[in-house]
C-alpha cells in the first residue's frame, strides 16, 4: 500500500466524522478509583468521593478483549497503517480538559473522530505517520471531558549497535572530560591561573601559558550555533539521519554533539538546547543535546558558574519500578503488552517495559495537585492537562519532576511540568488548575 | 635575500587517466604520471634530484625514486593536511630549486581514492591515530560527525544563516564546474553537464549539502616538474613561472573542524591570499581565471570572499550571473574542477592552470596572463599564482 492509497482511506475515515457514543464498561466506581490511587501512590482523601480527572480516559478503555467495534476510527487507522508496514506505535501528545469531577454511579460515554493523519515523516525512531483523534466524554447530554490524542505509527528502523560507536582517543590532557560525562557532568577545562574556560581542552592555557588546569561543570544549557543532518554514508553505531550541531554553551565555549528532538521540531540556529548523556557502555558516555529550554542536570556547588534548578514547585524524584509500571498500567485498564511483558517489549524494539501515557498523566497531575494542596489549596481542581511525551521511562530509572508557574490568577494557575529520565525528557506538560 | 617571485617555474605536467577503478597500484600510478611529466619537460628520471608529495600519499619519495631509477636525491619533503598540501608541493619544490637545494624537483600525488580507501567514508583510522589529530577527532567522530561532507555542512549552514544564501547559490558552483567538464575529454563527467534543477534534485548527503555539492572520488595521479625559470626556458615545454606561492593556517586551526573561533569560515585561505597578493604585487582584478579547490561547493563561495574577489557574504551575488562560467568575469575550474574532472587532491587544478598559461586549455580563457590556484580549505592550505 503506498502513500496515496493510505491517504485515500484516511479521507474516508475522516469523512465518517464523529462516532456514536460508546458507553463505558463500568460506572465510575470507588474500587477502580482506589486501585488507581494506590498504583499512583496518590493518598489524597478526596478520591474517596470523586474520581481523579486523570482517570477520564480510564472509564472507556477497552479491556483485554481484543474485539473492537467496527466504527472506531483510531483502531481502523491503526489497522490501515499496520497493513502498510507501520507496525509500531508510540503516544506523542495527549491534551485533556475536564469540565468537572466525575462521581461514582455516573457512566460516561465516549465519541471519537479522526482529525488528521500526517506523514510519512522521518523521526528518531523511524518513518511514520502522526495520527490525531478528537475525543469527548459525555454524561447524558453533558460534555464532561475532552481529549486530543496523537500517536506516531511507525516502521521501526533497523536497530544499530551503539557499541560500534567510534571511540575517542583520550590522553592525560582530555581524560577529565570523559570521566565527567560518565558521571553525568559536562566539564569545561578552566585555567586555574587566569580563569579562562576552554573547549576542546589542552595542556597549556593559550591565554597565559599556565599549565595549571582545572575544570568547571557546565550548566548543560546552550544554543545551536550551527547544525547539519547527516544522511550518508553510514556511520558506525549511529541511526541515520543524524542531526549534529555545534552548541554554544551558556559558559561561552562551543562543543559538537548529536541532537535529539523529542518534539520532532526542526533544528534552528539559536534554538535553545540542553545536555543529555548517552551512555554507550562502561567505557564511554557521550554528551548529546536535546531541543528545548534546558534545566540543570547536575549542580556544581563549588563553582560560580553553577546554575540553580529552574523550578517553582519542589522537585520530586520518583523511582520507576516494574511494580509502578505494571500496576498503574492495569489500574488504567491499559493491557498493551509493552507495559507488563518484558520479553514482548524487547521483541518490539524497546529495551524493557515502559510507563504508559495514562500513568504519566496521573503522575503529572498528582505532582501539581500535591503542590496545590501543600500551598493551602486542597480544593484546587485540574481543569486541563496538555502533555507531550519524549524518552520512555523504563524500570530502574528515576523520573525527576520539576514545575514552573507559567501564569497565576484567582481563577486559574498554569504550571509547566518537565519530567526527565536518564535518557532525556520523558514528558513536558502544561497543567491548568482552578484554585 | 633571494628573490622568490618568478625565479622557479613549472617545466612539465603529467597525469594518468582519471577513473573510478585504475586497476593498478598507487605507486604505479605515480610513476606513470611522473614519467609523463618528465617527458613533457623533455627530461628523464635521471635528471630528478628532488621529490615532494603529500603526507597522506601512500608512495614514499624513495619508493618512487627506486622504481624510476632516479639515483641520488638531495631534497625530499612532504606536506601535511590532506588537500591543503596541493599548492604547497609546488611551493616547496620552487623553494628548493631557487635556493639551490635541488635542480629538478617533481611534485606528485597518486591514489586509488575510489577503488581503494574512499575519503568520503568514515575513516576509523583517522579517529584512532594516537597523536594530536586523533585527539582533535575525539570531539567529533564519536558523535557521528565523521565525514568531510558533514564537517563542511556545519560551516555551510552557518554561512546560509549569516548571509541569507541558499542551496541554489551552492548549486551554481556545481553547474559551472560541470559545464566546463562537459567539454573536457579527460573529465569523468565529459559530456554530462547539469542544471540547477539537477542539483536541487540530488539527494541530501549532509543537509544542507546535496550529492552534487560534493566532489567526486577518483583514482589517478598527477605529477609536476619544477626547476628554475632560467633553466626551464631551454626545456621542451618552456616554463610557467611561479609568481607567488604561500601556505596558510588560521588562528585556532583544526583539520576540517575549526569550529571554536568566532567566525567558523575558512580564514586559512585568507592568510594564503594576502601572501599571494603581496608577493606578486597583483590584485584580484588582475586574475582572469582561477582554479578554486572545490571539494565542496560552499567553500568556493567562501574562497571568493577570503581572496578578495568580492566582499564577505557577497559571493552569491558575485556568481549569480554566470561570472564563474566560461565567458564570465572570472571563469573558475575550466577543466571541470574536482566535481567535474576528477578528485586528485587539487593537483589536477595546478596542471589546468599551466595549460591556461600555455594557451592549451580545452576551455581556454583569452589572454590569461596570471592564474590563481588554491588548495584544499577547511584545513591548513596553500595557493599559487602562476604566470607566463
Amino acid at each position: 500500500m503506498d502513500h496515496d492509497e493510505i491517504m485515500a482511506r484516511v479521507e474516508e475515515l475522516i469523512a465518517v466524522g464523529e462516532t456514536a457514543p460508546r458507553v463505558a464498561l463500568d460506572e465510575v466506581n470507588l474500587p477502580m478509583i482506589r486501585h488507581w490511587a494506590e498504583a499512583m501512590g496518590d493518598t489524597n482523601p478526596r478520591w474517596e468521593s470523586v474520581a481523579p480527572p486523570a482517570m477520564a480516559q480510564v472509564w472507556t478503555m477497552y479491556g483485554l478483549d481484543p474485539h473492537r467495534p467496527a466504527g472506531d476510527p483510531l483502531h481502523a487507522t491503526m489497522r490501515l497503517l499496520d497493513d502498510a508496514g507501520y507496525t509500531s506505535v508510540l503516544g506523542t501528545d495527549c491534551d485533556q480538559t475536564y469540565a468537572r469531577h466525575l462521581v461514582p454511579g455516573e457512566r460516561p460515554a465516549i465519541t471519537t473522530r479522526l482529525e488528521s493523519v500526517v506523514g510519512p515523516k522521518q523521526t528518531g525512531v523511524g518513518e511514520g505517520y502522526f495520527v490525531t483523534t478528537q475525543n469527548t466524554w459525555w454524561v447524558a447530554e453533558e460534555a464532561v471531558a475532552t481529549m486530543t490524542f496523537r500517536v506516531l505509527k511507525f516502521k521501526p528502523t533497523a536497530r544499530v549497535d551503539p557499541t560500534q560507536t567510534v571511540r575517542p582517543v583520550v590522553n592525560r590532557d582530555t581524560a577529565f572530560f570523559f570521566e565527567g560525562t560518565a558521571m553525568g557532568e559536562l566539564r569545561i577545562q578552566k585555567c586555574n591561573a587566569c580563569g579562562v574556560l576552554r573547549h576542546p581542552p589542552g595542556p597549556v592555557c593559550p591565554e597565559c601559558h599556565a599549565m595549571d588546569r582545572g575544570h568547571v561543570v557546565a550548566s548543560g544549557n546552550g544554543t545551536v550555533f550551527s547544525f547539519l543532518v547527516h544522511h550518508a554514508p553510514q556511520v558506525p553505531g549511529k541511526q541515520l539521519p543524524l542531526p549534529l550541531a555545534l552548541i554554544e554553551l551558556a559558559e561561552g565555549v562551543r562543543m559538537v554533539g548529536a541532537v535529539r528532538s523529542p518534539d520532532g521540531a526542526a533544528l534552528a540556529i539559536d534554538a535553545p538546547v540542553h545536555v543529555v548523556f548517552d551512555r554507550i557502555d562502561d567505557d564511554l558516555t557521550l554528551a548529546s543535546w536535546e531541543t528545548g529550554p534546558g534545566r540543570r542536570v547536575r549542580t556544581d556547588e563549588g563553582s560560580e558558574e553553577g546554575v540553580e534548578i529552574n523550578s517553582d514547585l519542589p522537585p520530586v524524584s520518583l523511582p520507576i519500578t516494574p511494580t509502578l509500571i505494571v500496576s498503574a498500567a492495569l489500574a488504567t485498564r491499559d493491557f498493551q503488552d509493552v507495559h507488563h511483558d518484558r520479553d514482548l517489549a524487547v521483541q518490539r524494539g524497546s529495551k524493557d517495559i515502559f510507563l504508559n501515557i495514562l500513568t504519566t498523566t496521573g503522575l503529572v497531575q498528582k505532582y501539581v495537585a500535591d503542590w496545590a494542596d501543600h500551598e493551602g489549596r486542597p480544593d484546587a481542581r485540574v481543569t486541563a492537562c496538555a502533555l507531550r511525551l519524549g524518552a520512555p521511562a523504563h524500570p530502574g530509572d528515576t523520573l525527576e519532576l520539576t514545575g514552573t508557574i507559567a501564569s497565576g490568577s484567582d481563577t486559574e494557575i498554569v504550571v509547566d511540568v518537565i519530567g526527565t529520565v536518564s535518557s532525556g525528557t520523558h514528558v513536558t506538560a502544561r497543567v491548568t488548575v482552578q484554585p | 635575500m633571494i628573490s622568490f617571485s618568478g625565479a622557479a617555474a613549472i617545466a612539465g605536467i603529467g597525469a594518468t587517466e582519471f577513473s573510478k577503478e585504475s586497476g593498478r597500484s598507487e605507486l604505479q600510478l605515480s610513476c606513470e604520471a611522473t614519467l609523463s611529466a618528465l617527458a613533457d619537460a623533455g627530461l628523464t628520471p635521471a635528471d630528478v634530484d628532488g621529490l615532494v608529495t603529500f603526507t597522506m600519499d601512500n608512495s614514499s619519495e624513495i619508493a618512487l625514486a627506486r622504481e624510476l631509477g632516479m639515483g641520488e636525491l638531495s631534497f625530499f619533503s612532504r606536506i601535511n593536511y590532506g588537500g591543503g598540501a596541493a599548492c604547497a608541493t609546488v611551493q616547496q619544490a620552487a623553494m628548493a630549486v631557487v635556493t639551490g637545494m635541488a635542480t629538478t624537483v617533481v611534485a606528485y600525488r597518486g591514489f586509488n581514492e575510489r577503488s581503494g580507501m574512499r575519503f568520503g567514508q568514515v575513516s576509523l583510522g583517522a579517529a584512532a591515530q594516537v597523536n594530536t589529530n586523533g585527539l582533535d577527532n575525539a570531539w567529533t567522530y564519536p558523535h557521528g560527525l565523521s565525514t568531510p561532507a558533514a564537517t563542511v555542512a556545519m560551516q555551510a549552514r552557518r554561512y546560509l544563516h549569516d548571509y541569507g544564501a541558499t542551496s541554489e547559490d551552492f548549486g551554481r558552483v556545481a553547474v559551472a564546474d560541470r559545464r566546463h567538464a562537459a567539454t573536457n575529454p579527460a573529465a569523468f563527467f565529459y559530456g554530462k553537464p547539469i542544471t540547477l534543477a539537477d542539483h536541487q534534485g540530488s539527494r541530501l548527503i549532509a543537509d544542507p549539502l546535496r550529492l552534487l555539492d560534493c566532489c567526486q572520488e577518483s583514482d589517478g595521479a598527477v605529477a609536476i616538474v619544477v626547476t628554475t625559470t632560467e633553466r626551464a626556458r631551454d626545456l621542451a615545454a618552456g616554463g610557467v613561472p611561479v609568481v607567488a606561492a604561500a601556505q596558510g593556517s588560521g588562528a585556532d586551526q583544526f583539520v576540517m573542524t575549526s569550529y571554536y573561533r568566532d567566525d567558523i569560515g575558512i580564514p586559512e585561505i585568507g592568510v594564503v591570499g594576502r601572501a599571494l597578493w603581496a608577493q606578486s604585487g597583483l590584485t584580484p582584478a588582475d586574475i582572469p581565471t582561477a582554479v578554486l579547490y572545490d571539494h565542496f561547493t560552499p567553500y568556493v563561495l567562501m574562497q571568493l570572499e577570503e581572496l578578495g574577489f568580492c566582499g564577505r557574504g557577497e559571493a552569491p551575488g558575485f556568481i549569480a550571473d554566470g561570472a564563474i562560467e566560461l565567458g564570465g568575469r572570472l571563469p573558475i575550474n575550466t577543466h571541470g574542477g574536482q566535481l567535474g574532472e576528477a578528485y586528485i587532491h587539487g593537483m589536477n587544478g595546478i596542471t589546468e592552470a599551466v595549460r591556461q598559461l600555455r594557451g592549451t586549455s580545452i576551455n581556454q580563457v583569452d589572454g590569461a596572463e596570471h592564474v590563481l590556484v588554491t588548495a584544499g580549505t577547511g584545513v591548513p592550505t596553500s595557493g599559487l599564482i602562476l604566470g607566463r
